[in-house]
């Protein structure tokens, strides 16, 4: 009896033995994640990285780059600090991280490669022009960026900065692309067949209102290489005349507000634009409201766009004047906030990246300070009007808007004189988008702004850049330490 | 050939004994202490090999030579006895327990049990009296400062919070650095599982926490690879092997124990608080304010004040509002446990619930356990156990975290404001807060924002084992450990995280299985006399699984319905699946020389499946040797009555977390709690799916990390081992990291996963006992211990000074590993010092100048930590008082900067009206420096110090605590004798009695981000608490 049990033990773990050998291989074979993909079609990385830019654009260097220039006011948290212009390395990690270069830019790239690799020509043109748009976001805050060696994984953990005035014209010893060269090469791949084309995914230009896709998209790359040019225009004029006048040739521009180029987003939560979900969603909802600087200066011009752009809960606009502190803050129920026409009327957006007006007021300073081809005028009063269209006011109410105020919408006065109605009037018409903003008060010094009150900073001026996040600082040597914000980038020449 | 030589040996030895005349002695084993026959006694006669164990009921038989033989009776944990037979036939033995706490029975690796003097690597053993009744829940709160060389901390005073516990020092970069815990040989996940972000959110249980600590026997926690190797790659962090209550020592009896507890619990210890100036910012008042920095209470003109909803309130300090938030917590314990049985049969029932109410509003932890084992050897010899418990343990707790959570807001709530007298909700249930920016009422959050999480759990264990010869036992065991967690995070309509509402109904499940065949070989005197040899041959197979689904259901509809079908927005739902297998193959040579001199030689084989498969077999040894010259010289006197030498080295190799190998594509999502979408979007009627390449970049050329450890250590025992010193030094190097090393985000990604870096730990433990006092009736122990571990990042990769550790971090406070610093040190912002260290002023503004990010500026891990335990015993009576101290380590804290600089701490009111002056120095234009002199408002003051993401944040963490006192009464048997208990026990206890921080306005013994590698930070947590109890135990 005993010995019987032996056996059976010992041919049970005899077989088991067998058992574990002969499977072993199998049974170690289970390290593929069943979790992620590791290859997708562009369509599934195109919306991705439109959405990046999207929340690069608007997220929360707008909230930052709207209070420092006025429009906002800081009530709250992060934008509290910024309304009296402090800003340091803390700030716009998340967006340098996730939104722009782990965001839109590595997935603009991996959206080349793959689609590279299918001959899908229109996806690559779309992300060379949106590559080009990002980086030039990048730079215009922040300076002196990582770009041609970025976005190289593995192969470059930490690239080496480029200084902007590379990034803007290229530089062939180091091997630095221009970001116009980059538009231009995207622009070209438009032009090529391509083996698949966008649908919906294409959030900016796939929608059923967009008869031809790609000729928007063709549209919106000639569009941002006047916004690159316009940009370097005071330390580069020459090449600045050079490219706007090229693409005035060349005519294939954004003419219309139906051709902007605006990303789309939805109405229900988790699909909602930025602007939208911190004006009126998340808990950081109460942190902005409409200065009483902005809303002041547009009724100072009788400005119709005012009822448009900024809500009024009660009576009269509830405002705050920018730096002021320690006072009791109105109910937040009556706030003036950003209206439905920056947040769409449940989260749609958009979110303007290029639009009509930003175009004619472009060409417009332009021909008057570089005497590129066009009527400034005319040029002035396009932008003016295609705003207030974009903004929802009828042709008779710009008419009327017009016939009674002729001296907001005259051109007159020096060179410097016109450059302020025009920025001024761009200032206005790009409410909403706080970068543009910046961009070209820092570029021009207009609109003329005041002092915040209680302003600290680095030493009490408004930010002219976005310091380093402290991250890169830490992780990548070629960063400097210490570039504060009030250390001006190189196309800020005053 | 060898074979030959070996059994002519043996053939040899049987010959000489044959020869000699002999007669028969048989006699029966008892303990001293109990009277109970003692089973597996070792029957030797002296100088011989002629020998024999005795039976199940402490009998034995033997063959003696008939001239005077000298009978050596051994048996693990009593002192051996050597008697002479002289002409008797029958005896009677009586053996007593070693009272030489030097020389005890610990259970090792896989479960083995072994004499203490023989290992040669330091193992430390808690009995189950030590931890229970202790008015706490969770069994590693209840060995803080009780074992040298481990670092305990509990991460908040929530009901069921978990608990980190690292054995010396950590030794991973990215690997789980919390020691393997085995209960009855079951490998057991004590994984934590964080759920959302620690940012905001709750942090649940370490799953040890199913364990009722009543239902342990005891605990030996093995601390260095050494000791541990056999249990593989997972041991590396050390193993604690706790063994639950069985029959085994019964001696036949049936025992039943029932023990009870009633237990309360308060908030520890709050920052002092000023009750002089109430809401506002610079003397004025400001009905939104987060601050205290408002006019002065009696100041004219403000008798009354309107809140921000428009009512007119009386301006005047209410001392208690942070206080009364918190309620006083009940926990009662109660536990019954039937034993029956002997060493070979023997059967457990136990039962036990605990049910505990936080210090925290709507917040409990209830745990309920039933466990059946038992061990049987059938009558043909095999020997048969098994045991298996089910646990269900429900746990409800308030979200924490900065802004957003009740507890982010506790901290900013004004002293004027009536926390707990205003109503705080409206008719329609939403909230009424003196905040405007979109945060609720503490009270309101904890109604509506909180995580609930339901754990069904089962363990078990099944063994078969034979006895092929004497010398020879073939064992499989087979264990398994599987549970479910159901967890809801509940964030109802007007959460300040999610206005319009979130449900996350999140199912965990998580099942491992072991197989383990073990094959024993044991051979005494073999060569020559007094050499023993044990041989151990294994073979495991592993398999861990772990899965995770949720539907996430946002933009609810119906207040309070917290049912996901009330959800209108479903695209964040969630699915996770892991399944990682390891086989593994190991031995172990022991041999010991007459008692005194031990080697062991151990090695393992493991092969798994996380790595690539060219790299994903290795190999690694350990050796250890011990000596005990008070035996080997017979030096052993009633001075030095015990001295042991011992030394070992080890390495152990790890593998990755699961597919870590490639790079991989995610479901996309942009923005933070600012603003945020979630792939699929839906945009103009369209669901637009989105994915993006993950932020990490994997590596199909991963190799094994390896722990290399050195230990050397020494135990003397002094005045017949009434004081004895245990003292081990120990050097680990921990290579060839595998680790998401931070890249610059410029390069796309986040991160790169590698095999970097080298780690170092130096550490000295040490443990002294002594018994000052003994008498019939009266003792004094005194038990100490000291640990001090110095851990060093020596090496990242090249180019690389600081990474990241995986895990939630606020922007800016990044915990780290940083070179030349230990592990997880804190990385932000430092204040801007001149070259002699002095603070730089801004001369404009008076405060400091911007501070320099990416500096080291936290450092989470201790100086040292120690523990002092003294235990009086009169009579009946015993009273034991437990100090610790952890001396040094930082903790940044949210929560005593909100308190800070929101003028609410005591010292900000405080000579308000006078000005102050920031400590530092101006810059002179010509280089030199001048001392600051700029007057500043207090309120500057205050907030000037340091804001959230700054070294002002950073606060010293040393505390001296009264940590744990026990009074306990056993009635005298005297009294019991004539009714059916066996004994009866009464006791007082109490936690957290008495602490002393210098460095910390409150207890610093806290860390939102729960039991992990991320320690020392204090984003808005839960406060810690005292605990007091009466508890009760009887026996029939």
């Amino acid at each position: 009896m005993k010995f019987k049990i032996f056996n059976k033990i010992k041919a049970i773990g005899l077989s088991s033995i067998i058992l574990i050998s002969t499977s072993c291989s199998d049974f170690l074979d289970v390290n593929e994640t069943p979790n992620n993909p590791t290859a997708v079609p562009p369509s599934a990385l195109l919306p991705t990285a439109l959405s990046g830019s999207a929340f690069a654009n608007s997220n929360e260097l707008n909230r930052f780059a709207s209070t420092i220039m006025s429009v906002t006011y800081g009530a709250a948290n992060d934008p509290a600090a910024w309304d009296i212009y402090n800003t340091d390395g803390a700030d716009f990690g998340n967006q340098w991280r996730f939104e722009i270069y782990n965001g839109a830019l590595i997935n603009y790239e991996r959206l080349l490669e793959t689609s590279e690799d299918l001959n899908a020509n229109s996806y690559k043109g779309i992300a060379k022009i949106m590559k080009a748009y990002t980086f030039a976001l990048t730079t215009d805050s922040w300076g002196d960026v990582p770009y041609s060696e970025a976005l190289q994984g593995d192969a470059n953990p930490q690239p080496r900065i480029d200084s902007q005035k590379d990034i803007y014209l290229g530089n062939p010893s180091s091997n630095i692309q221009s970001l116009f060269d980059l538009v231009k090469e995207g622009l070209s791949d438009l032009d090529k067949e391509s083996s698949v084309d966008p649908g919906v995914d294409d959030i900016a230009y796939g929608f059923p209102q967009y008869s031809d896709k790609i000729a928007n998209w063709k549209r919106a790359g000639n569009s941002l290489l006047l916004k690159l040019a316009i940009q370097i225009s005071r330390v580069e004029p020459e090449k600045a005349r050079q490219i706007i006048t090229e693409v005035i040739q060349g005519n294939n521009y954004i003419v219309n507000n139906s051709q902007d180029l605006t990303i789309k987003f939805g109405g229900q939560v988790g699909s909602q634009a930025p602007t939208h979900t911190y004006t009126n969603v998340s808990s950081f909802r109460n942190d902005l409201m409409i200065s009483t600087r902005f809303v002041n200066l547009l009724k100072g011009l009788n400005d119709p766009r005012l009822p448009k752009f900024v809500t009024k809960p009660g009576t009269d606009y509830v405002t705050v004047d920018n730096g002021a502190r320690g006072l009791t803050l109105p109910a937040t129920a009556t706030w003036s906030r950003f209206s439905s026409y920056v947040t769409g009327v449940n989260g749609e957006g958009p979110v303007r990246l290029l639009a009509n007006f930003q175009r004619a007021f472009i060409l417009a300073e332009a021909a008057v300070r570089l005497g590129t081809p066009g009527d400034p005028q005319a040029l002035y009063t396009e932008g003016i009007r295609a705003s207030m269209s974009s903004a929802g006011l009828t042709e008779s109410e710009i008419d009327g808007y017009f016939a009674a105020n002729p001296q907001v919408v005259t051109l007159s006065g020096t060179t410097e004189d016109r450059i302020r109605q025009i920025i001024t009037q761009k200032y206005i018409a790009q409410y909403g988008n706080g970068l543009e903003q910046w961009n070209d008060w820092r570029r021009t010094g207009y609109p003329v702004l005041a002092q915040h009150q209680n302003a600290v900073g680095v030493d009490g001026t408004r930010p002219v850049r976005t310091p380093y996040i402290n991250e890169e600082i830490s992780r990548n040597p070629n960063f400097p330490d210490n570039v504060y914000s009030n250390v001006k980038v190189w196309w800020d020449i005053d | 050939m060898k074979k030959i030589l070996s059994k002519l040996f043996v053939l040899l030895l049987l010959c000489t004994s044959v020869m000699a005349q002999e007669r028969t002695v048989t006699g029966t084993v008892n303990g001293k202490d109990d009277g109970f026959p003692l089973p597996g006694v070792s029957v030797r006669v002296k100088g011989t090999t002629v020998g024999t164990q005795t039976g199940a009921n402490g009998q034995f038989s033997l063959k003696v030579p008939a001239n005077n033989s000298v009978l050596v009776f051994t048996y693990i944990g009593y002192a051996s006895q050597e008697i002479v037979v002289g002409n008797k036939s029958n005896l009677i033995v009586s053996l007593a327990l070693d009272d030489n706490q030097l020389n005890e029975v610990v259970v090792t690796a896989l479960g083995i049990e072994r004499d203490s003097r023989s290992l040669g690597y330091a193992v430390q053993t808690v009995k189950g009296d030590e931890i229970s009744q202790r008015a706490e829940s969770n069994v590693l709160n209840t060995l803080q400062g009780k074992v040298s060389g481990v670092n305990i901390g509990s991460s908040s005073g929530a009901p069921g919070a978990s608990t980190n516990i690292n054995i010396r020092g950590i030794t991973s970069f990215n690997g789980s650095n919390q020691p393997l815990i085995v209960v009855d040989g079951i490998i057991f996940s004590n994984d934590t599982d964080n759920s959302q972000t620690t940012l905001f959110g709750s942090t649940p249980s370490n799953r040890l926490n199913d364990i009722n600590p009543e239902s342990i026997e005891s605990i030996n926690i093995l601390k260095g690879p050494a000791a541990s190797v056999l249990y593989g790659s997972r041991a590396s962090a050390g193993v604690i092997v706790i063994t639950t209550k069985s029959g085994k020592a019964l001696g036949g009896k049936t025992e039943v124990t029932f023990s009870s507890s009633v237990n309360l619990q308060n908030v520890s210890y709050l920052p002092k608080l000023q009750n002089s100036y109430g809401q506002g910012a610079n003397n004025n008042f400001v009905n939104n304010s987060t601050n205290s920095w408002g006019p002065a209470f009696g100041t004219p003109g403000y008798e009354n004040v309107t809140t921000s909803w428009g009512e007119s309130v009386p301006y005047q300090a209410y001392p208690n509002n942070l206080k009364d938030f918190f309620q006083t917590g009940k926990m009662y314990q109660n536990s019954l446990n039937l034993a029956s049985g002997d060493q070979d049969r023997n059967f457990t029932v136990a039962l036990s619930s605990t049910l505990h109410n936080g210090i925290v509003k709507e917040s409990d932890f209830n745990r309920h356990n039933v466990q059946i084992g038992g061990n049987s050897k059938l009558n043909n010899g095999i020997k048969l156990g098994g045991t298996i418990t089910y646990v269900k343990t429900s746990q409800r707790n308030s979200t924490t975290g900065n802004g957003g959570s009740a507890f982010g807001q506790i901290n900013r709530i004004p002293r004027s404001y009536d926390l707990m007298g205003m109503p705080y909700k409206d008719e329609l249930g939403r909230s009424i807060f003196y905040s405007t920016s979109g945060q609720n009422h503490p009270l309101w959050s904890l109604e509506n924002e909180f995580l609930t999480s339901n754990v069904d759990r089962a363990f078990g264990n099944l063994s078969i084992g034979y006895d092929f010869a004497d010398w020879l036992n073939v064992s499989y065991r087979i264990t398994a450990d599987t549970y479910t967690d159901r967890r809801k995070q509940i964030q109802r309509i007007g959460a300040a995280r999610a206005p319009q509402g979130q449900l996350d109904e999140d199912l965990r499940f998580r099942a491992e299985l072991n197989g383990d065949l073990l094959v024993t070989a044991k051979k005494s005197d073999i060569f020559t006399s007094g050499l023993n040899a044990t041989v151990l041959l294994g073979q495991n197979i592993n398999q861990r699984k772990f899965q995770q689904s949720g539907v996430l259901a946002e933009s609810l509809t119906i207040p309070g319905f917290d049912n996901v079908s009330n959800g209108s927005v479903f695209n964040q739902s969630y699915e996770s699946n892991t399944t990682r297998r390891l086989l593994g193959y190991y031995g172990q040579l022991s041999m010991d020389y007459n008692s005194y001199l031990f080697f062991e030689l151990s090695g393992r084989v493991d092969q798994s499946s996380t790595l690539p498969s060219k790299n994903n077999s290795y190999f690694y040894p350990a050796a250890s040797l011990s000596f005990v010259p008070t035996d080997a010289f017979d030096i052993k006197s009633d001075v030095l009555s015990y001295l042991k030498f011992r030394a070992s080295a080890a390495k152990v190799g790890r593998d990755a977390d699961p597919y870590l190998l490639q790079s991989v594509y995610v479901q996309s999502s942009f923005g933070n709690n600012v603003a945020d979408i979630v792939f699929p979007i839906s945009v103009g009627g369209s669901s637009i799916p989105g994915f993006q390449i993950s932020s990490r970049i994997g590596s199909e050329d991963l190799t094994p990390e390896f722990v290399t450890s050195y230990e050397a250590g020494l135990n003397v025992g002094f005045l017949r081992n009434r004081l004895g010193l245990d003292f081990t030094y120990f050097y680990t190097k921990s290579t060839n990291q595998i680790f998401n090393v931070s890249v610059s985000s410029a390069s796309g990604y986040d991160t790169r996963t590698t095999n970097i870096g080298e780690m170092t730990n130096k550490g000295i433990e040490a443990q002294l006992s002594a018994t000052p006092i003994k008498s019939r009736s009266f003792s004094w122990d005194i038990l100490a211990n000291f640990t001090r571990i110095r851990n060093k990042v020596v090496d990242i990769a090249p180019g690389v000074e600081t990474s990241d550790i995986d895990g939630d971090a606020f922007s800016g406070i990044i915990p780290s590993i940083a070179k030349g610093h230990p592990y997880g040190v804190i990385i932000g912002t430092a204040n801007t010092r001149n070259e002699n260290g002095d603070l730089l002023i801004n001369p404009n503004t008076g405060l400091f100048v911007p501070g320099t990010a990416g500096q080291v500026i936290a450092n989470p891990q201790p100086n040292w930590i120690g523990g002092l335990t003294n235990t009086f015993k009169y009579k009946n009576f015993s009273l034991s008082a437990l100090v610790d101290v952890r001396e040094g380590g930082n903790l940044y804290s949210f929560s005593q900067v909100d308190v800070r600089s929101g003028g609410s701490w005591e010292p900000t009111g405080v000579d308000r009206n006078q000005p102050r002056i920031l400590p530092g120095v101006i810059a002179n234009p010509d280089g030199t420096f001048r001392p600051n002199n700029i007057q500043i408002s207090a309120q500057s003051y205050w907030s000037g110090i340091g804001g959230l993401a700054s070294e002002g944040a950073v606060f010293d963490a040393t505390a001296y605590r009264l940590r744990e006192v026990t009074l306990s009464y056993n009635l005298p048997s005297a009294l019991l004798s004539k009714t059916p208990f066996g004994s009866v026990t009464f006791g007082l206890s109490g936690r957290n009695l008495l602490l002393w921080a210098p460095g910390f306005p409150g207890d610093p013994e806290l860390n939102t981000q729960g039991a992990g590698n991320i320690q020392g930070l204090d984003l808005n947590g839960i406060p810690a608490t005292k605990n007091y109890g009466f508890n009760l135990r009887v026996t029939f």
